[in-house]
């Protein structure tokens, strides 16, 4: 198995309140890594910390290791480049004040891309890839702002995918969004890992069930086991998880 | 001891619709109830109130008061409870009547002396006096508010009034642009006028930039530490110092440090020191206006702070920093302590009545006539001087000072109707 990130005792705290205490964890490239738990379990903090916005957060103590590809994160110089690598979509939806196609070629525009072609197939493909292109194709100058909750968290998502991450997080990416649409996403998001490491962070137990190779399993700061999907959900190590997956509490 | 007599009362909800009629038992207090409740209805008006009261005879009936039966008809289960009316309200008052007549009958309802019934008829979305009591505070806050109102604008539009008024007969386009004539007893308010809009202009050229370019700074670099925080402190402490102390300091510091003699450009330096401290803070606000979750957005794309600050924060905040700053244009041209000393003076002797000279009559290093220390010489240095032109210099003043201040708004009413969240 190639692993893609490697976390190794990571602790994090906010002023007194420990978020992660000792995560040791590998993720797998171009997989799916599910990661489950109850609220308050240190799930988005996790994700903070691949992509250092933990940072933004002024209380936050980190300490242990990330390894991108064996690059440690933390003290990484650049870290504008670490985070054009990584895809992030957080629960709420954030339209940008900007059209709808400047709020997808926003990424790639920073980046340098400035040609015109180039930037259409780009935006069209993400828009179709976050399942929002047929509704917004005959309106791609209107604000991100207007659209719909469900339709900027789509927004959201092909934001994410246009700088062409190698990692795409995902926090409870489908709160807003209906059932059938979330569907369609995840049938994009298998067909993504083929080149793409994704974890999908989730409150949905049965969207991890559904579509991750590998899941975690959060409680209390605290990872509780990790394993493959079928393993967590059909036959866990952990009390707790086989409570948890059977939806006995959480 | 004279027995008990009942006082009907039945009140139309149109005023004036009043019946009174004396009864000698309850029964037929009721029945009289239910009468004249058929009689109002029948004749197509409505009906609010019926009280039955117990008196002895000659004595008067008291109205106030709480009685000692309340019953609602046609209420929303509001019943005063205990006769079941909570549960099923009567639909009209003849039907409660009636019924209150059979509960009579059975013993359950009695009145003593001094004692009444109220009947009170709603409309099934007729106001409850909870909702009048909300209605009349409501009313009453209403009038406070446009009361205060009222009072701030009043002496507004007296004192501008006023001012035109009196400034009348020597308001003229010769007033305006010739200049002071005759040790200013004569001629018009040029070059003054011209002299204030040099200073808030250079001025502002000044401040502006480096106001700004320190909000930036202040609001999306700053970590949270105690060094920002003393700069905040600073900020604001500067920007409440009296501007007869920044008058002194530009003396000090630009006048005879840094050897720039009593010109306008020390001037200007002067009351470009004055306004930072706002220009600074309101370009704060208006960047701190632009919601976080933006910033975060582009920030987990890869954008570097700066990119972030060009294509979402400064777009989005640019209106409320013009209006920071145009407002602030607005306070230095009234400005008149931090000019005394520096660069403005009672008159300027190379004054011409034509050619560039007269349309721009001081440079950099000259000092400088101002409209606002013009105002005061006139009024209280210098004899002579007819009240018409001491009014019109100020009623230029205050125009110009309305004039920038409306840009500032319709600017900003503009940029506002294209927000983009």
């Amino acid at each position: 198995m190639d692993t893609h990130v490697v976390f190794d005792n990571l602790t994090v705290a906010y002023g007194d309140q420990v978020a992660l205490q000792d995560l040791s964890l590998e993720i797998p490239r171009n997989q799916i890594f599910g990661v489950i738990g109850p609220s308050n379990s240190g799930k988005t903090t996790f994700l903070k910390c691949i992509n250092r916005t933990i940072e933004f957060i002024p209380s936050a103590r980190v300490s242990g290791t990330v390894a991108i590809d064996g690059l440690d994160v933390l003290s990484m110089k650049n870290v504008y480049a670490l985070r054009r690598r990584i895809g992030m979509v957080f629960p709420l939806p954030v339209g940008l004040p900007l059209s709808i196609y400047d709020n997808v070629a926003y990424a790639p525009r920073r980046a340098g891309v400035g040609d015109r072609g180039e930037l259409d197939t780009l935006v069209e493909r993400c828009l179709k890839q976050a399942m929002l292109w047929d509704e917004v194709k005959d309106r791609m100058h209107m604000l991100g702002t207007k659209l719909s909750g469900g339709q900027q968290q789509r927004l959201t998502l092909a934001r994410a995918l246009s700088h062409r991450p190698e990692i795409l997080c995902l926090d409870e990416f489908s709160i807003a969004i209906d059932p059938v649409t979330t569907m369609k996403i995840e049938d994009v998001l298998l067909e993504l890992k083929e080149y793409i490491t994704i974890v999908l962070v989730t409150n949905l137990v049965q969207q991890a069930r559904r579509i991750a190779d590998r899941t975690a399993f959060f409680n209390n700061a605290h990872l509780v086991e990790v394993g493959e999907t079928e393993t967590i959900f059909a036959s866990p190590a952990n009390e707790m998880t086989h409570a948890y997956v059977n939806g006995d509490f959480g | 001891m004279a027995s008990p007599e009942y006082v009907v009362l039945a009140v139309e909800a149109e005023k004036g619709g009043e019946h009174r009629e004396t009864v000698a038992t309850l029964e037929d207090a009721l029945d009289t109830v239910r009468h004249l409740a058929v009689e109002i209805v029948e004749g197509g008006r409505k009906p609010l109130r019926f009280e039955i009261a117990c008196t002895t005879p000659g004595v008067k009936v008291r109205s106030r008061g709480t009685p000692r039966y309340r019953f609602f008809v046609n209420a929303r289960g509001e019943g005063a409870g205990g006769d079941g009316s909570e549960l099923d309200p009567w639909a009209a008052p003849d039907t409660a009547a009636e019924q209150l007549a059979a509960h009579h009958r059975k013993g359950v309802l009695e009145l003593r002396e001094g004692q009444r019934i109220r009947l009170v008829h709603h409309d099934t979305f007729g106001a409850t006096s909870l909702e009048r009591r909300k209605k009349a505070a409501e009313g009453l806050a209403r009038v406070v508010f446009s009361f205060v109102v009222a009072a701030m604008i009043i002496p507004v539009l007296a004192i501008i009034g006023y001012l035109f008024y009196r400034a009348w007969p020597v308001l003229s386009w010769s007033f305006i642009f010739r200049n002071p004539e005759a040790y200013m007893t004569a001629g018009g308010i040029w070059a003054p006028l011209v002299g204030t809009f040099y200073l808030a202009i250079i001025s502002l050229l000044i401040d502006a930039p480096i106001g700004i370019l320190a909000a930036i700074y202040l609001n999306e670099y700053a970590p949270d530490n105690w060094f920002t925080r003393t700069i905040n402190l600073a900020v604001l402490n500067l920007a409440g110092v009296p501007s007869i102390v920044h008058g002194l300091f530009g003396f000090g510091a630009f006048v005879l440090f840094a050897r720039m003699g009593k010109s306008v450009l020390a001037a200007s330096c002067t009351l470009a020191v004055m306004s930072l401290p706002v220009i600074v803070t309101s370009a704060r606000e208006a960047l701190a206006s632009v919601p976080m979750s933006f910033r975060e957005a582009c920030w987990n794309m890869g954008a570097t702070r700066w990119q972030t600050i060009r294509t979402i924060v400064l777009p989005n905040s640019m209106s409320g920093i013009l209006t920071g700053v145009i407002f602030e244009i607005c306070r230095t041209a009234g400005e008149t302590a931090p000019i005394l000393f520096t660069g403005a003076v009672f008159y300027y002797s190379g004054l011409a009545e034509s050619g560039v000279d007269w349309l721009l009559p001081y440079g950099l290093f000259d000092t400088c006539m101002a409209l606002q220390y013009h105002l005061f010489a006139l009024t209280t240095q210098v004899r002579g001087v007819s009240e018409e032109i001491q009014f019109g210099t100020a009623a230029v003043l205050i125009a110009l000072t309305l004039c920038i201040n409306s840009v500032s708004i319709s600017l900003r009413v503009y940029l506002r109707s294209r927000k983009k969240w």
